[in-house]
């Protein structure tokens, strides 16, 4: 069990945005992910389905490292870090999290900062912008997201999806190469949760790499280029996404959509 | 009769304040690096801030000013009753405003850090600009009612000789047989004082809230 952290290229035959090599994670004796495997390519938009308890948001946070994997590799938009079931080096942390932006399914503003800053501190800390860059970059994005005139609110004077907007805007605005997105939709009601879906779209639509944890099955099926399925900690199956929904190969997935589709 | 009792006792205000003001300083510095290390990785450390803010709080106010005032001097530590008083508070308070400060970062939900963490953003930034703002607002009632405990306990400093509200009135009840009428005022001036920082703890409260919204 070697450890080695580096931000070089990964030694994988695998390429593309996104390069995941058997990820695994164990709580001592308990294991809540199992091999996991994903290559994604530069703009792609990959849905992740599958039951609760399927670890789908837990596989989501090992990419960025809300959650440490104990196993396996883990390449994106340039960064790369061996699994050793502790953070690694802060270099190779910082890469990570810098080329991954994460919207969160409770949103997760800075409730004391208003709209401004919380699309501004993020930039000014992180990128060293200036106050007038990262101004530019937030009028910018917020108008984007369809907020151009909220940029003074504090976040408690927003709606749910106002607020998941704002928050969508707040990772763009570190310009990440990949998004993950922890089912963004699912705190708000379906009505609401529409502005947040037309906002995710339109960011597919301009080549934006996507990695979303979502019982949207519309959002699934329309928007991305594959859906993978998983169940139990792994991954059950992957495929273009208009084959996973009409011809599903695995039998648990076909009981998934069949009870997701069915109500 | 009362205006001259108030002159003479409302004399201890000054150092009534100061001490308070003092202890609650340097309690709430004491306080931060205490809870700090009750949080640290390295477990003798977390132990002993445990520890000391454990002992600090069972320990009543007045033995605390008695050990230090009647005790230090033993090792050659010779403090004025002053100087006493806002060590021993500052002790006290070092440990009360710890467990204040504790339970204001636990009423930040987990999400708030994550959020920090996917940004990028520094340990350093993280605690500066995202959770320490945060906490403080959580804590500021506590703090408040705190403090306003805190100015009650200091009338304990008269007991070894500071000169504020409570030793004025002590000595205004000696001089003019108006023991009832001396201990009144005394009481009205706590009042006061508490009143006074009721108000702008509440104002300070209600305009983050306004700000910021309900938590």
């Amino acid at each position: 069990m070697g450890l080695s952290f580096g931000t070089k290229a990964p030694p994988t035959a695998l390429s593309g945005e996104v390069v995941v090599s058997g990820l695994g994670k164990s709580y001592g004796a308990a294991r809540v992910l199992s091999d996991v495997n994903l290559s994604m390519n530069e703009g792609e938009v990959v849905s992740i389905i599958g039951p609760s308890g399927a670890g789908k948001s837990t596989f989501l946070r090992c990419l960025n490292y809300l959650e440490i994997p104990t196993e396996g590799e883990i390449s994106i938009g340039g960064a790369h870090v061996v699994a050793g079931g502790k953070l690694p080096d802060k270099a190779s942390l910082d890469h990570l999290r810098r080329v991954t932006g994460m919207v969160f399914q409770s949103f997760n503003l800075f409730p004391h900062l208003t709209v401004m800053e919380n699309i501004t501190l993020p930039q000014r800390k992180v990128l060293g912008s200036s106050k007038e860059q990262a101004e530019e970059v937030a009028n910018k994005l917020l108008k984007q997201v369809g907020l151009p005139d909220k940029a003074k609110a504090y976040p408690a004077r927003l709606s749910g999806g106002q607020q998941q907007r704002i928050a969508i805007a707040r990772a763009l605005a570190l310009s990440p190469k990949v998004m993950l997105f922890d089912e963004p939709t699912s705190a708000l009601d379906p009505e609401i949760g529409l502005e947040v879906l037309a906002v995710m779209r339109d960011l597919a639509d301009e080549g934006m790499t996507m990695l979303v944890v979502t019982h949207e099955m519309h959002f699934a099926r329309d928007v991305s280029n594959r859906i993978m399925v998983m169940g139990n900690g792994g991954v059950l199956e992957i495929g273009p996404s208009e084959q996973v929904m009409s011809e599903p190969q695995n039998e648990r997935t076909r009981q998934f959509l069949k009870a997701v589709l069915d109500r | 009769m009362i205006t001259q009792l108030l002159s003479s006792i409302a004399q201890g205000v000054g150092l009534t304040l100061y001490v308070t003001a003092a202890s609650l300083v340097i309690g709430g510095l004491i306080g931060l690096v205490l809870v700090g290390a009750a949080r640290s990785p390295v477990a003798i450390i977390r132990g002993i801030a445990t520890l000391y803010i454990n002992i600090v709080r069972v320990i009543p106010p007045i033995t605390w000013l008695f050990l230090i005032y009647f005790g230090l001097p033993q090792f050659a530590l010779k403090l004025t009753t002053i100087q006493a008083a806002i060590i021993g508070f500052s002790i006290i308070a070092s440990a009360f405003m710890a467990e204040i400060y504790r339970s204001g970062l636990l009423s930040i939900p987990d999400g708030q850090r994550e959020a920090a963490h996917a940004l990028g953003l520094s340990a350093v930034t993280t605690v500066g600009h995202i959770i320490t703002p945060q906490a403080f607002r959580v804590a500021l009632p506590a703090i408040a009612t705190y403090g306003i405990g805190l100015l009650k306990d200091s009338a304990l400093a008269s007991t070894i000789g500071v000169r504020e509200i409570t030793y004025y009135a002590q000595q205004s009840a000696k001089q003019t047989h108006e023991g009832l009428l001396s201990f009144v005022v005394a009481g009205v001036l706590y009042i006061a004082i508490s009143l006074v920082v009721a108000l702008i703890a509440r104002r300070v409260d209600l305009t983050l809230r306004r700000k910021i919204g309900v938590a």
